[in-house]
């Protein structure tokens, strides 16, 4: 973990900041999106997966969190990438870590991201011709959400 | 010239008609409410005690109800057991169609009757009458499989009175 | 060479032989599977956007229907998150408590997985003999917490009840019959069953590069010979106080994934006892007030549920409900698997192979 964070440290310079973690978590702090490519192909020589992506909601602003594991250890990293709401795509990191392609799918279903390069970009849970992203705070579920059936759609 | 041992009178067969339909009607119920096949249409948690129910703590077979077939064709009863989701909601239909006459209905859950615990979700149905005739409604989330027992009884009830949906609205002869 | 026609099988989500509501777009070369594709989505019952709406304390009964076949572990996941982040010390004997209940949860969870497995590969008698055996667990959960499926046994700072008296002795009991039965009398019906290992043995082989490669974790990745347990790599609960083996196998196919499943049980039970003999009397839960705000933070939780590596981010923002609640479900990354797994294999061992992934489709979609 410590190797990772001295390498990351000398190959990224200002581009990120560490945020203090937990006992076996680093969270670290992507300050340019279009460094997502380079700074997983250095994570990808320590860590196996990728665990989760969380998307949070600070409109105008998203955050993602990318948490990184591996199978040799309990080591657990958080990459933290915020993206902007008036350009709303981030490049897609599921050719360097396989595990990351339904991951990147979910996010865009329910927040709308786009990943640019996912080789599948479509909805994975909710039917493709659904109305909005749900997962979004400005999508308020109201009476008229509620009362719909979903029967009219196709798919 | 007429022949003066015809009892007939006018309407004479009509009324051995409607008698004996009604005699018919009470075997043909009779029959139905004891020989439920259920289709299961499980989609989440009250499908796994709906599996308790088949299994042999509560064997639902005592009342004649025997998960078979599990094929819509052959079903004359749907145990909707599970939140049915917006995406699910035709599919739930499509099944519900290709039963044949007379189909009863049984919304098993809190997410059936009313929407339930998800109530203000964005992509659940808030109970599934708003789709669907639906017969007898069982509470709980989930129910005890014992409360499935109950519904099927109250369903058999409600056939040989000749109270269900599908003999009330339906097409049913 | 003949050209042979290609017909496109939809299979689920409504279809006897699938697990929950599962979708499986299949082409099909006389009875072979060319292509394969999967659809979920039919149970997406946005558990994730209703965090954002309800208290700490009222997300119990949903977590519960999240992997409804184990609600337990769900329970003890969440409860463990929020204490985490708004740093609740629980009492000795509460951890002890909830090892048991985690135990016992996974051994029904197992139990309804041999269930089903058996019932998808046509062998109804086990189906009947699992749940038979999951009843007597079912008995103990109810005395216990009141609850069956959905036990809503955990709160935030331990339980809501202490156990209840003289359950140490009918919990034993249960455990040394389903002991006997699993060890023995199940392997009758499966392992030495000369129709159940041909239908399992040699099929669907996860190698080890593909397991790492769609981050499988839990008992698939033990069947292909990963040594990788949460249990043990970062014990959570009272796992470092109990002795217990993590089972491995090493081919990687259906029936080691039967088999590795099947041996959790054996030591599910071990750590019960252990824990059930060292169990400390004391309090059972740290009072906490039932609404709580939690400072800005972001926790991150994992533990080892029975179908893999469950985790829960969650971001607070100094309010009483969370901003963000991501759960991170195992099922889901093990389903991508099946496009690539169910390929040049027949129709009917494709079912054998989605139920030895164990899917519970409400975790998936969540």
């Amino acid at each position: 973990m410590e190797n990772l964070s001295e390498k990351l440290k000398n190959e990224f310079k200002k581009d990120i900041e560490p945020i203090a973690g937990q006992d076996n978590l680093m969270i670290i702090k992507l300050n340019k999106k279009s460094l997502i490519k380079k700074l997983s192909w250095e994570i990808k020589r320590y860590f196996d997966l990728l665990y989760c992506l969380t998307v949070v909601d600070y409109a105008p602003v998203f955050e993602l969190n990318y948490v990184f594991s591996n199978y040799r250890n309990n080591d657990v990293l958080v990459i933290k990438v915020n993206i902007d709401q008036k350009d709303f795509n981030i490049d897609s990191i599921s050719d360097i870590f396989d595990s990351a392609n339904w991951e990147e799918r979910e996010a865009y279903d329910l927040f709308g991201i786009k990943f640019d390069g996912h080789p599948d970009l479509r909805r994975i849970l909710l039917p493709e011709d659904w109305p909005g992203h749900p997962m979004k705070k400005s999508f308020k579920v109201d009476d008229e959400i509620r009362n719909w059936t979903g029967l009219d759609m196709k798919f | 010239m007429e022949d003066s041992n015809d009892f007939s009178y006018p309407g004479m067969y009509e009324i051995i008609f409607m008698k004996s339909q009604k005699f018919i009607n009470a075997v043909l119920n009779w029959g139905r409410s004891n020989s439920l096949w259920p289709l299961t249409f499980g989609t989440s948690c009250c499908a796994i005690e709906m599996m308790t129910v088949g299994a042999t703590k509560v064997d639902s077979d005592r009342l004649g109800v025997l998960f078979v077939g599990d094929s819509p064709r052959q079903s004359d009863l749907i145990m909707v057991s599970g939140t049915i989701t917006k995406k699910m909601a035709r599919r739930l239909l499509t099944v519900y169609e290709q039963m044949p006459d007379p189909k009863y209905v049984i919304a098993v859950g809190a997410c059936n009757v009313s929407g339930g615990l998800y109530h203000d979700s964005y992509n659940t149905i808030e109970g599934i009458d708003r789709i669907m005739p639906v017969d007898v409604f069982i509470p709980g989330c989930p129910p005890r499989p014992e409360q499935f027992l109950d519904a099927v009884k109250v369903l058999q009830k409600l056939i040989r009175e000749n109270k269900s949906k599908a003999q009330t609205h339906g097409k049913s002869i | 060479m003949e050209h042979k026609e290609r017909i496109r099988l939809n299979i689920g989500p409504v279809h006897p032989a699938m697990h929950g509501v599962l979708k499986l777009i299949l082409d099909v070369e006389e009875d072979t599977i060319v292509k394969a594709q999967t659809e979920l989505g039919f149970l997406h019952r946005s558990s994730e956007k209703i965090a954002e709406s309800r208290f700490f304390s009222n997300y119990y009964p949903i977590m519960d229907k999240l992997d409804y076949v184990s609600a337990l572990n769900m329970e003890i996941l969440y409860a463990s998150t929020v204490e985490k982040a708004a740093n609740i010390e629980i009492p000795a004997r509460a951890i002890y408590m909830r090892t048991i209940m985690a135990e016992i949860q996974r051994i029904m969870s197992h139990l309804i997985f041999i269930g089903s497995f058996g019932e998808d590969i046509g062998n109804i008698t086990g189906f009947i003999w699992a749940l038979r055996e999951r009843e007597l667990l079912m008995n103990v959960v109810e005395k216990i917490s009141g609850g069956r499926l959905a036990p809503m046994y955990m709160c935030n700072g331990g339980m809501f009840y202490d156990f209840p008296e003289g359950i140490d002795n009918e919990i034993l009991n249960v455990l040394s019959t389903i002991e006997n039965k699993v060890s023995h009398e199940y392997s009758a019906m499966f392992t030495k069953n000369q129709i159940f290992i041909s239908r399992t043995k040699g099929i669907g082989v996860l190698t080890k590069d593909m397991i790492k490669k769609y981050g499988i974790t839990g008992p698939i990745a033990r069947a292909s010979g990963i040594q990788r347990d949460l249990r043990k790599v970062s014990p959570y609960l009272a796992y470092d106080k109990v002795e217990f083996d993590v089972p491995v196998a090493d081919a990687g196919d259906t029936y080691s994934r039967f088999i590795v499943r099947t041996k959790e049980i054996l030591e599910s039970i071990k750590i019960i006892r252990q824990c059930l003999k060292d169990i400390p009397p004391g309090p059972y839960k740290t009072v906490v007030p039932w609404v709580m705000r939690i400072p800005k933070k972001d926790t991150f939780v994992k533990q080892e549920s029975p179908r893999g590596e469950m985790g829960i981010f969650l971001v607070t923002d100094g309010s009483d409900k969370p901003y963000r609640l991501k759960l991170r479900s195992p099922t889901f990354f093990a389903l991508r698997a099946l496009e690539e797994l169910l390929v040049n294999i027949r129709v009917a061992d494709a079912f054998a192979i989605v139920a030895s992934m164990d899917p519970v489709m409400g975790e998936v979609d969540r």
